[in-house]
């Protein structure tokens, strides 16, 4: 126990006295967060919306694929779903309106009302499906008034707003906790890899070996570093993102950072032990950053760390929903920007334990001292 | 039990190859306590393939290593535990200091040292704050040897200690190993350079080819020779290049 402290201690220090580690673990991911969060990328998208079809017959599924427009042009991005999950998602989550269609719609001879909700925080896209939604109804309208006159008047389309202020937050929220797992990534990664192997290819392990004292000993002293450095630093990242981006963690949950720290110490074991195996396997530095690399980037781009998977083609979510930073990155946002409990996040716990189960066999089977 | 009077080291027709080449093809001696015992030859005679099974670093074919009566085969790291090891590429933490290098060593042998006071018997201690990477070449030699003294060894092996140093941390090297001597330890130290053989070891061993060929103290060997009616090609005279050199740059050291 006392050597395996010491041996901690001693790689800490080493650890903090890393320039470069700590550019990787902290600046670079800082970094991209601020850039990406001043971009706003809420602005350029079709607005998301929730639609609850209480209708559901022709004449309303007419005016949803109206609201959705056409293949060329999306005006409204609409989820239909349930009255209460669309003002869930109203509420808390991306969704920028709530549109109840009445049970009446497109019956003949009734007075129809359409109510809608806006989330006052977004008034430019409050603007923007206001109008979609006049024209689309306007449309349906003159649609419906070419029927025979005994119909015109009665068969009326009437629009309701109303308008709550949503806790959701938006890009930037939902950014934070991607770019905290990605620099979980990097740092599990390219520490390990780069201190095992520059260690290995120097000789100091082998200078190890000459004491009395087991290579488990010098791995274990390593890995608490790294899974302490992964921990406070995805306290920073958040806390940094969250202070400079304005957004709160967890909807103000204390027990949010608990269920953070768990996930950063699953993500850090798995990304740790996928570093001892490409350092296990290395010789020298030249041979072990091109492996990390191909490790790291295509995951950079495909787990939904900058945006998100629903952007992708179908054939290509189908397998990147199985990528380890995907289940990392989406069991943090999850708990940071939807407030949920870690005891809610079963395929994403699943699906990190069966990645650390391979990781660590691959580790063993590679891992060599010299 | 051992006593004093027994061998610190034995080796015992220890057989070493790797695929083709015989490193080590019956390779035994003795060590005895207090003594300072050199292992000569040229590159690739087997010298730090015999030390490194004597250390519990590789494991031999065949054969015994005994050190202080413990059979390496049996406890390596009851072994590793007693003795004190310079390897030939010697590399440490580069982002510690030395102090803290020194400390760390002494845990892992769970030792209490005065890292402060190790160092100072280098000569290292105004440097106890410097980075390993910041060392030059002879302080880097002097800090491994100060690692391998944090657990108060029975041996000191000691591989190729002055390969590469100028001539002035050589001798500076070479008064730190006699000192090490004179407080009692054991040694084996590895060399080329018959030089620094004749100077410290009080018995060599000439390997070639993973043998041991000739086996005793430099000056029987030397007068071994010159009863073959041996003559060397030059007349020796009283002083040396070496001396020259020292004469001309100063013995002080440049670190």
């Amino acid at each position: 126990m006392k050597i395996y402290l010491a041996l901690t201690v001693a790689s800490l220090k080493m650890y903090f006295r890393n320039k470069q580690g700590l550019f990787w673990a902290l600046f670079f991911p800082l970094l991209i967060m601020i850039i990406f969060g001043i971009m706003n990328f809420d602005r350029y998208n079709s607005p998301d919306v929730g639609v609850y079809d209480g209708a559901n017959n022709d004449a309303s599924r007419l005016l949803i694929q109206a609201l959705r427009g056409s293949d060329e042009q999306e005006l409204l991005n609409v989820t239909v779903s349930s009255l209460e999950d669309i003002h869930d998602e109203l509420e808390f989550g991306s969704s920028r309106a709530a549109i109840e269609i009445p049970a009446n719609y497109g019956a003949s001879g009734q007075f129809a009302e359409i109510k809608v909700t806006y989330d006052e925080r977004f008034p430019q896209e409050r603007a923007v499906v206001s109008t979609i939604l006049g024209q689309v109804t306007d449309a349906v309208f003159k649609e419906i008034a070419q029927v025979p006159d005994e119909y015109r008047v009665e068969n009326a389309i009437g629009i309701s707003e109303s308008i709550v202020v949503g806790q959701g937050q938006g890009f930037k929220a939902w950014l934070i906790p991607g770019i905290a797992a990605m620099a979980i990534m990097q740092t599990g990664l390219f520490t390990v890899v780069f201190t095992l192997v520059r260690f290995k290819s120097q000789g100091v392990l082998r200078r190890l070996k000459a004491t009395p004292i087991g290579a488990s000993h010098f791995l274990a002293g390593q890995l608490t570093t790294k899974a302490i450095v992964v921990v406070l630093q995805t306290y920073v990242l958040v806390i940094v993102g969250a202070l400079v981006l304005g957004v709160s963690v967890g909807n103000g949950r204390i027990g949010a950072w608990f269920d953070l720290t768990i996930l950063a110490l699953l993500g850090g074991a798995l990304f740790i032990a996928l570093g001892l195996a490409v350092s296990g396997w290395a010789k020298n530095e030249e041979t072990a950053a091109p492996i990390a690399n191909i490790i790291t980037m295509p995951m950079m781009f495909l787990s939904g760390v900058f945006f998100p998977l629903s952007v992708m083609p179908d054939w290509l979510t189908r397998w990147s929903q199985y990528l380890p930073l995907t289940y990392l990155a989406d069991g943090m946002r999850a708990i940071t920007v939807e407030g949920a409990s870690i005891t809610t996040l079963g395929s994403e716990l699943v699906g990190l334990g069966v990645w650390i189960v391979i990781s660590f066999a691959i580790a063993t089977k590679l891992f060599r001292w010299e | 039990m051992t006593t004093a009077s027994d061998p610190v080291i034995v080796a015992k027709d220890i057989r070493k190859r790797y695929g083709d080449i015989i490193a080590a093809n019956g390779i035994s001696f003795e060590v005895h306590r207090g003594e300072v015992f050199g292992m000569l030859g040229p590159n690739g005679a087997g010298k730090t393939t015999t030390v490194e099974i004597l250390e519990g670093m590789r494991e031999a074919d065949s054969g015994d290593a005994v050190i202080n009566g413990v059979n390496v085969k049996d406890d390596p790291t009851a072994v590793k535990a007693m003795i004190g090891v310079q390897l030939q590429q010697n590399a440490f933490f580069d982002k510690l200091k030395l102090s803290e290098i020194v400390d760390l060593y002494a845990k892992l042998y769970l030792a209490k040292v005065d890292p402060v006071e190790i160092l100072s018997r280098v000569g290292l201690d105004h440097r106890k704050k410097a980075k390993y990477a910041e060392l030059s070449g002879g302080q880097k030699q002097r800090l491994s040897i100060a690692v391998a003294l944090v657990n108060d060894p029975a041996v000191l092996f000691l591989d190729e200690p002055t390969t590469g140093l100028d001539p002035q941390a050589r001798r500076q090297l070479w008064e730190l190993v006699k000192n090490i001597q004179k407080n009692g330890a054991t040694i084996v130290l590895t060399t080329h350079y018959m030089e620094e053989a004749e100077e410290l070891c009080d018995r060599i061993a000439v390997v070639e080819h993973g043998e041991i060929i000739a086996l005793d103290t430099p000056d029987a060997l030397i007068d071994q020779l010159l009863a073959t009616g041996f003559k060397p090609e030059k007349r020796v005279r009283e002083a040396t290049l070496d001396d020259v050199f020292l004469n001309l740059t100063g013995r002080d050291l440049r670190d």
